[in-house]
């Protein structure tokens, strides 16, 4: 086949760890694998188009590929925010395991399918897990979360909504100077090491984890269906190659970063907190509620809900039975 | 040199040409864009090129003129613009200046300090120029005219004054730089205190020199009383509901009560109840605001929309990559390289506004100062302090891309709010001697970046 | 960058009354922004007087604001607000001002209203397809609504330019 350039618009500058330097070693890989035959031209948040935009750009033909995260079409898919992160949900091995070797990956490429979109869909990188957000004062019963405004990502911003947070999306940017203006009490926006680079911790003290709304995250390349048609075998099995050693590459990244910059936040004042039993409990509870809400408004909602929680009653067999439990220092 | 590189020079050389007939600058920005798309679809189909140029492509504009109306940051232009002409309907506008210009009544230029004095303010409660300019004009232009100012010293004070949100925190530059290089916002925020200060006060300084050297240009009025408490009294009086609206929107930001969007909405109801307390509100008053409003905001986001058609194809002609390969193959030193990078932002900032310059330059920028293994030490809490301390000189740099011609919005935005009879050459006149002093405070900023840097590093403790 | 007055009301009453359909059209639109400060202080209110801001009226508020600009472009139009380097226009003759303006609306600003119009309309489909919302959760419903704003707005802004184009050209015919 001919040669092919992918203009790849993304979501996140590649000068954030991990949220965008993995798209960059997969431009690389992708040029060098192929011997020149594949080449990957990659455009900044913005650049070409902005990140909410992508989805529509790549379906329409206007881009022929785009990286983003299936979180960003929520508003155009309800079930799209179940490939990205799920609340109490998989951890990368077993969102991955369900994903490959479950439904995952076709339900995932039958959602664009059936909503209309043109597009070939790849998971292409897959982040450890988030923290659970920064805030000012000590969070110990759900009351605390009352009246509390708060920039919050994804599905789980529905269940921070029910406990009586309001919350807002704003982009990376943004979040410093509303936290400092105090337009919101509260934030949470990725990983330690990313979250280190927006400076929060000189403004609130309090970083919660576990990160139980996103245990992990899902980064997807889009493809235009037509172009990917277009590409011999050789080339799409590249393509995909490519990507599932991006999940290698990006989580064995992330799981490497976070540590060191978790020490030097706790050397400079933040108190690393993880949160006491009554709070997991009322958030995985809400959760539920959430769940059960989203899948009665959305019958592909509750298609890929069901499946994923068939897979992951099975799964919880073997998780209960094959790992040592995990000791927890402060 | 391959054709794309033609290709962008041509557009460059075509936008600088058509601008001269006089062709709204709006179209012919997303008029060029649309033609050489073609051309580039062209160039693709017969002489081999990979612009990726054509009618499919050229959809992403609408992708990114909803981006600009789902902009909520965006929102307060309008709203200050409303503001602006709100408080001029009002009667408040003039009858501040005038009793600011009391307090300053024996000293030359005192109406021109009072002018960057208010330029200040206003910069800290938004980072929007043309509502900053505006404001600035209706309030004091006429004013200044009365009093026989010359009218370059008057239209250079207020288009500079009015620029000097894009540095002053909170600035929607500083935001989209920090978000652009993952910088924090927060530093370049308490970076950009000391500079911005310290450039408004160059302008005052310059404008008591002028009086001095030149009295005739800044004339004190004739029936200027020395200061006396009642004055003062006289004065605080008339300041005080301005005081209080102008309290109102920077305690709301401040205050951590609203967002500057919010605060803006806040500052036009608040114009909008100063009019009502002087008995100057009426429905009639009310539908000339929304006639104002809607015309200023329109002519100015027609910019923001040809401008993103422009840029957008200038980008896939690879306009970029044109400029980083060019600046990372200069065989000058560390020093040496920043100098011509900035005096190649100066000069784009003819033609470009901090928009474009900030999302096509500065991205490619920050690897080559990185490289540049300049090292600046003894600010710890700084992340990359070279990297802040380069942000800052480029938002001074940018601070004259407004007011620089043919392309510089303060001027446009003055110009539309002046008398018909005010020239473009008379603002183009008046703003040289604030370039030059922009380029002064540039200097200071580059040899002294403790200035840039002392304030994040000790403001958090 | 001039800022004529609107030309007399006898000139070429086929584009004035075009004109003045428009204006009235997109000055009603433009009480958007009246709504827009009410909004903004409703949520002001709302947020920090009852710990209990809605992200529905945040979003109402790009909306209100987006109204009032699409719209308006419009409006600038047919007041001949859009900004111009006047540098040398100012000097030019009457007729060679026509020309400019008949040539820079044939080659510049038609493909530009064109291309975007033609593209806004199937973004719009697409977005109507799909019943796309907000993504946030308690976001607003019918994205397509205010993405139907930009072909509404620039075909309005393409009558107005037409309504522009007819009056150079007449005028330039009749050589005033
Ligand atoms: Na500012
Ligand atoms: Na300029």
């Amino acid at each position: 086949a001919e040669k092919i350039l992918l203009k790849t618009p993304i979501a996140f500058a590649t000068n954030l760890p991990a949220l965008g330097t993995t798209i960059t070693w997969v431009a690389d890989r992708l040029d060098k694998v192929s011997d020149g035959n594949i080449r990957m031209k990659v455009y900044e948040p913005g650049k070409l188009v902005s990140p909410p935009e992508i989805l529509d750009a790549v379906s329409s033909g206007k881009v022929n590929s785009g990286y983003a995260t299936a979180g960003y079409w929520q508003g155009k898919i309800p079930a799209a925010a179940l490939f990205s992160a799920v609340p109490f949900g998989p951890e990368a091995g077993e969102y991955m395991a369900w994903m490959y070797y479950g439904n995952g990956l076709s339900l995932y490429q039958e959602m664009y399918d059936s909503a209309g979109f043109n597009v070939k869909v790849l998971p292409c990188a897959i982040l450890s897990p988030e923290t659970s957000g920064w805030f000012a004062k000590p969070i110990d019963k759900p009351e605390d979360l009352k009246g509390l405004n708060m920039r919050f990502f994804g599905l789980g911003a529905s269940v921070m909504e029910k406990l009586g947070v309001g919350t807002v999306q704003l982009p990376g940017g943004e979040i410093f100077g509303a936290l400092e203006k105090g337009a919101i009490d509260a934030t949470e926006f990725s990983q330690p090491a990313i979250d280190q680079r927006l400076g929060l911790s000189k403004i609130v003290k309090y970083n919660y984890f576990p990160g139980w709304h996103q245990q992990a995250t899902i980064f997807e390349l889009l493809v235009n269906k037509d172009a990917w048609n277009g590409m011999s075998e050789g080339q799409q099995a590249t393509i995909e190659t490519i990507c599932m050693a991006s999940m290698t590459n990006s989580v064995a990244e992330g799981e490497a970063m976070q540590f060191p910059v978790m020490a030097k936040a706790k050397e400079d004042g933040v108190h690393i907190r993880y949160w006491n039993q009554t709070m997991l409990d009322t958030f995985k509870s809400t959760w539920d509620e959430v769940a059960v809400e989203k899948s009665a408004e959305d019958p592909f909602f509750k298609k890929v809900w069901d499946d994923l929680s068939t897979f992951r009653a099975g799964y919880d067999l073997w998780e209960a039975n094959a790992f040592l439990p995990r000791s927890r220092t402060e | 040199m391959d054709i794309n590189a033609i290709l962008v020079i041509a557009m460059f050389l075509s936008f600088i040409a058509l601008l001269f007939t006089g062709f709204p600058v709006a179209w012919v920005l997303g008029g060029l864009g649309i033609l050489f798309a073609f051309i580039g679809q062209l160039a693709d189909t017969y002489f081999d090129t990979i612009t990726g140029l054509d009618y499919l492509t050229l959809g992403l504009v609408v992708n990114r003129l909803y981006k600009i109306m789902d902009n909520w940051i965006l929102v307060a232009l309008p709203m200050f613009i409303f503001m602006g002409i709100m408080l001029d309907k009002s009667g408040v506008a003039e009858r501040l200046m005038h009793s600011m210009q009391e307090l300053f009544g024996r000293v030359r230029g005192g109406l021109a300090i009072t002018v960057t004095a208010i330029g200040i303010i206003l910069a800290a409660s938004t980072g929007i120029i043309g509502a900053s300019v505006v404001l600035l004009a209706v309030m004091s232009l006429p004013a200044m005219t009365k009093q026989g100012y010359s009218m370059p010293l008057a239209l250079g004070t207020i288009a500079s004054a009015g620029t000097l949100g894009i540095l002053i925190p909170p600035s929607i530059m500083l935001v989209i730089m920090a978000d652009q290089l993952a910088l924090s916002v927060g530093d370049l925020f308490m970076g950009a205190v000391i500079p911005g200060l310290m450039l408004g006060g160059l302008y005052i300084v310059y404008i008591l020199i002028y009086g001095l050297v030149k009295p005739a240009a800044a004339p004190v009025p004739v029936d200027a009383k020395p200061v006396t408490w009642p004055i003062v009294l006289n004065v605080l009086r008339a300041v005080l509901p301005t005081l209080l609206l102008i309290f109102v929107v920077l305690g709301s930001i401040f205050g951590g009560i609203a967002t500057p969007t919010e605060a803006s909405g806040v500052g036009a109801l608040g114009a909008t109840l100063l009019a009502m307390y002087n008995r100057k509100f009426s429905l009639r008053v009310l539908h000339d605001v929304v006639r104002g409003t809607t015309n200023t905001t329109a002519y100015i986001f027609a910019i923001f929309i040809g401008a993103t058609c422009f840029a957008l194809v200038l980008r896939e002609l690879g306009g970029d990559e044109l400029i980083e390969s060019f600046l990372t193959g200069l065989p000058f030193g560390p020093y040496g390289i920043i100098f011509f990078i900035l005096g190649v932002i100066f000069l784009l900032g003819f033609f470009l506004d901090w928009i474009e310059i900030t999302l096509i330059i500065l991205p490619l920028l920050a690897p080559v100062i990185s490289a540049l293994g300049i090292e600046i030490d003894g600010y710890g809490v700084v992340d990359n302090p070279e990297l802040v301390w380069f942000v800052m000189l480029v938002a001074m740099t940018l601070q004259t891309s407004f007011l620089t011609p043919p392309v510089g919005f303060a001027l446009f935005y003055l110009k539309g709010v002046c008398p018909p009879e005010v020239r473009l050459g008379d603002i183009y006149r008046g703003v040289m001697p604030f370039i030059a002093l922009q380029l002064i405070a540039l200097l200071i900023l580059v040899f002294w970046p403790q200035l840039v840097l002392w304030l994040p590093a000790n403001a958090y403790g | 960058m001039t800022h004529k007055d609107p030309p007399s009301p006898d000139t070429v009453p086929l584009a004035d009354r075009i004109d003045r359909l428009i204006q009235r059209l997109t000055l009603a639109i433009g009480w958007s922004y009246v709504l827009l400060v009410l909004v903004i202080i409703l949520q002001v209110t709302l947020r920090k007087g009852f710990s209990h801001g809605l992200i529905a009226l945040e979003e109402l508020q790009w909306h209100l604001y987006a109204l009032g600009v699409m719209f308006g472009l419009a409006y600038a139009q047919t007041t001949d607000a859009h900004i111009r380097v006047d540098l040398f226009h100012s000097r030019f003759k009457t007729r060679s001002k026509r020309l400019v303006e008949i040539l820079g609306i044939l080659c510049l600003l038609l493909p530009f209203i064109t291309v975007i119009f033609l593209h806004s309309l199937d973004f719009l489909y697409d977005s109507y397809r799909i019943n796309e919302s907000s993504s946030a959760p308690s976001g607003l419903p019918w994205r397509w609504l205010i993405k139907g704003v930009i072909p509404a707005s620039f075909a309005l802004l393409a009558l107005a330019v037409l309504s522009r184009l007819f009056r150079e050209s007449v005028l330039l015919l009749r050589g005033e």
